[in-house]
């Protein structure tokens, strides 16, 4: 197969799994939903394979060509992208199969159906593909269009829990979109100073032009909204902490990172000729608060889901501590491993909540005394993923710390090391607190037990997050090979 | 530029001013969701002095239209639960002072922006008139839609399509009509239904030469539903056939697009001698979807007597 | 004084009206008609300044045809959350301005 198959492969499996999943209705939905899963993983990772032998390509959409046309562009960045989220995704897909099916069993045994339940699947493969689609986007308005399939799924996925979770919904629709007519009015500024849509075309052309300045700002603005980095994150954790355990992982573990690539892509590419000092030294405070705030109220959180969301505001902070020191070498690196690794212990960490949910009846980690000895796969999980969160060797999270450290000492900016450093002593506190009542409190019985394969993907996920430490060198050959631009 | 349409502009552009400030701050919401309505209207005057007459269609039967209708029905849904008003909505305090002048300081910064633009920007109207010929339609903006930028549409189609999954999994309950449909309706109903089938068709066909397409069609198409809707309530339940017809549009244009990547084109790549009529298939199966997701937004989910759900 | 820069300055005032409702105001209808009324702000600066060449540019008509659809689908969820909102909770304001009188 050739580097564009795969691609094209990435981009319509999850699109046309959603159609079908809706014609065909809730008996078929989640085979196709696992289909999909298996296909579309299978496409961005056989397309990450092809970016790191033939290097980044260029595809028109159409056949026009940008700047008439829409030109997607695939290069090392997008693939990692591409590939975390395929992986992460199949592990998504395959527990959802397991959490649907034990609320089946549950609504069976009260002699009520599920409801509407079943168009998680739609809005989970819709969700999959809107993502696939922005992270090999190459144009500013199709970016956008994206942004919306991803955000307005992601809407209708939070809304599925029913109760508190629908404020929170309300809440970030509201707040996305008021994000995304941001963006657009820097969109248009830009189109308007220089006839194009496309990045590449508007790298080349760009200029400090007030309208080019005024464009960056909104579009940032807006972004940052969506990204839900400190102080615009008060949307993220009800929205994270209230839906189901399934959307709460993918909500946390991968569309999060959908604005920090953007960002990545217009700072530190598109706008990299403006001189950019003082905006990435900015964003990178703005993710020095975020790590600290987080991490203060993820301690203080009585839930367990509340405080893994919480913990998703402190880990968005590190990523944008790449903005600052994005000229030392290895920086890159280290915050995309960093972003893989998160996605994969996050995603974990919302599995486990979602399984101790599922077999007490509720997450307030004071009464979740011994779930270890009730629950070892799952309390296995969460040591794991606990371990590459707060960062401790061997695991990716570790291997990503450390390359972001190096290149904060290296760079002199001990500051940013001292963040670094004191962000994963926080992560320490606030896993380990519930660590402690999983395994140092006597048992409280219960007679449910979890679905086996939703306690076994969180465990594999957790494990891949481990795994990750030993990713470092591939992935930086990758970004030097595939020319991460 | 003679004085007299300088004049018009400055007028329906202050107009437009005034109005969106005007309905921003009226404490009956119902007033200002009029207001609203009358904004749209006059922004597609807006459009047609700005030469874009597919977006004045589309505006006058989406933004005025369609969102005015859902806005209506919703306060009509909230006023059976309490009041809706507030006495000053946006009285002044100290965190909305702050939030005034940042906004005033954006709004000096656009102006500037807008005012130090380069002269002599021509957009992509040269590369547009010259690709026209092979795109299979005569409306650049129809070309635009559906084949220079088709695949932002595609993904547009795919947003309506998650717009009803949404509306469905919160369950939104059918609100019947405030009374009876009277004869007079009914009859209007028998006398507009046939002309408004037939000009969604001629917006749909007009679109590929003159100002029109498959959104404004739908638009129109929707209108009647919504009107049968009133004087016949009825339930677009979460069923098979309604999910095909709302899956159809996404899927035939996903379709058309794979199998010109397998035909050794690439993704959504029409070729030139099958352009037009690839458009109108598209624009057809796309006029019906979006038609029945219209309805389905403004109707809501259809639920039984005993409150399950009916999929 | 030309007409695109009358509806473009006229847009930009639209926007930034709209963007201060959205900031200020509390119950939720009126923020979903604010970020309408900003979104026309924003869709009539890009068809304002596609204006500058004559004929217009087409390209920014076709971003804008979507741009409206896409703000009428958000609408739609908007209000769906919003009544379903009022349903179970008895209020058309956000958990946390409501405790404000």
């Amino acid at each position: 197969m050739t580097q564009e198959s795969w691609m094209e492969g990435t981009l319509a499996a999850p699109l046309l799994g959603a159609v079908l999943a809706l014609i065909a209705g809730r008996s078929a939905a989640s085979a196709i939903g696992i289909l999909t899963a298996l296909v579309g993983s299978a496409a961005s990772i056989g397309l990450a394979f092809a970016v790191s032998r033939g290097g980044s390509f260029r595809y028109a959409v159409g056949g026009w060509g940008a700047p008439l046309g829409i030109d997607l562009r695939v290069d090392a960045l997008a693939a990692v992208m591409l590939a975390m989220t395929g992986v992460v995704g199949l592990c998504i897909s395959v527990y959802a199969v397991g959490y649907f099916r034990g609320k089946e069993a549950e609504a069976a045994s009260s002699r009520t159906n599920t409801g509407p339940a079943w168009l998680f699947w739609p809005m989970w493969l819709m969700l999959w593909g809107g993502m696939n689609a922005l992270y090999l986007s190459g144009d500013l308005f199709n970016i956008y269009v994206a942004l919306e399939v991803v955000g307005i799924s992601g809407i209708g996925l939070i809304a599925l829990a029913g109760g508190s979770a629908i404020a929170a919904a309300l809440r970030y629709l509201l707040l996305g979109l008021a994000g995304s007519l941001l963006y657009i009015v820097g969109v248009e500024l830009l189109y308007a100073g220089y006839a194009t849509l496309d990045l590449e075309q508007l790298r080349q052309r760009i200029d400090a032009q007030p309208s080019t300045w005024l464009a960056a700002a909104l579009m940032t603005a807006g972004l940052l909204a969506k990204s839900a980095l400190f102080p615009l994150h008060f949307w993220l954790p009800p929205a994270h902490g209230h839906a189901l355990a399934p959307v709460s992982a993918a909500l946390s573990a991968l569309v999060v990172k959908t604005g920090f690539y953007l960002l990545v892509r217009l700072w530190l590419d598109v706008f990299a000729a403006l001189g950019t000092e003082h905006v990435t030294t900015f964003l990178g405070a703005l993710g020095a608060a975020a790590v600290l705030w987080g991490g203060v109220q993820a301690l203080q959180q009585e839930r367990l889901k509340m405080m893994v969301a919480y913990s998703t505001v402190a880990q968005i902070g590190y990523l944008f501590m790449l903005f600052p020191l994005a000229s030392m070498s290895g920086s890159l690196t280290g915050a995309l491993l960093l972003a893989v690794s998160h996605a994969m212990s996050k995603a974990a960490l919302f599995m486990c909540a979602g399984s101790v949910l599922a077999v007490y009846g509720h997450d307030r980690i004071q009464s979740l005394q011994g779930f270890g000895a009730l629950m070892p796969m799952t309390a296995a999980a969460f040591a794991l993923s606990s371990i590459s969160l707060i960062g401790l060797p061997p695991s990716g999270g570790f291997a990503g710390k450390w390359m972001l450290l190096s290149a904060a000492l290296a760079g002199g900016a001990w500051w940013w090391a001292a963040i670094i450093v004191l962000g994963g002593l926080l992560t320490a506190a606030y896993l380990l607190r519930v660590l402690a009542f999983a395994f140092l409190e006597p048992v409280v019985a219960s007679s449910t037990r979890a679905p086996r394969a939703m306690e076994l993907t969180s465990l594999i996920l957790a494990g891949m997050a481990i795994a990750m430490n030993f990713a470092l060198l591939p992935l930086h050959d990758l970004l030097h090979a595939g020319g991460a631009r | 530029m003679s004085g007299d349409t300088l004049v018009l502009d400055l007028v329906l552009a202050g107009l437009l001013v005034f109005l969106a400030w005007r309905l921003l701050t009226l404490s009956d919401l119902f007033k200002a969701t009029v207001l609203f309505i009358v904004f749209g209207v006059l922004l597609s005057l807006a459009w047609v002095r700005l030469n874009a007459p597919d977006v004045a269609l589309a505006e006058a039967a989406i933004g005025a239209g369609v969102t005015g209708a859902l806005v209506l029905d919703a306060l009509r849904r909230l006023d059976a639960r309490g009041p809706a008003d507030e006495a000053q909505p946006l009285r002044l305090n100290l965190p909305r002072l702050v939030g005034a002048l940042l906004v005033m300081g954006l709004g000096a910064f656009l102006l500037w922006s807008v005012l130090s633009l380069p002269p002599g920007w021509r957009g992509l109207s040269s590369e547009t008139a010259a690709a026209m010929p092979r795109s299979g339609v005569v409306n650049p903006v129809t070309a635009s839609l559906l084949n220079f930028r088709g695949y932002d549409t595609l993904l547009e189609i795919a947003v309506l399509m998650l717009a009803v999954l949404g509306v469905w999994t919160l369950n939104a309950e059918p609100m019947p009509p405030a009374e009876p449909a009277g004869p007079i309706l009914d009859v209007l109903v028998k006398a507009l239904l046939p002309p408004m089938v037939v000009v969604a068709g001629y917006l749909l066909w007009a679109g590929g030469h003159a100002p029109g397409g498959a959104f404004q069609g739908a638009a129109v198409l929707a209108a009647g539903g919504i009107l049968l809707h009133l004087a016949r309530p009825f339930n677009v339940a979460n069923r098979g056939v309604v999910r095909l017809v709302i899956g159809f549009g996404f899927a035939v244009f996903l379709l058309v697009g794979l199998t010109l990547a397998t035909l050794g084109g690439r993704f959504l790549e029409l070729p030139e001698r099958h352009a037009g009529i690839l458009i109108l298939m598209i624009e057809t199966a796309a006029m019906i979807s979006i038609a029945l997701t219209f309805v389905v937004l403004f109707v809501g989910n259809a639920r039984d007597n005993a409150g399950r759900d009916t999929s | 004084m030309t007409p695109p820069i009358i509806y473009a300055s006229a847009g930009a005032a639209v926007l930034c009206l709209g963007l201060f409702g959205f900031l200020a105001a509390r119950h939720v209808l009126r923020r979903i008609l604010a970020l309408n009324v900003m979104g026309s702000g924003v869709f009539m600066m890009l068809v304002a300044l596609a204006a500058r060449t004559d004929p217009p540019d087409p390209i920014p008509h076709a971003l804008v045809l979507t741009g409206i659809v896409v703000a009428v689908c958000v609408t739609a969820l908007a209000l769906a959350l919003l009544t379903r909102m009022c349903r179970d909770e008895g209020s058309a304001l956000l958990p946390e301005d409501r405790d404000i009188e």
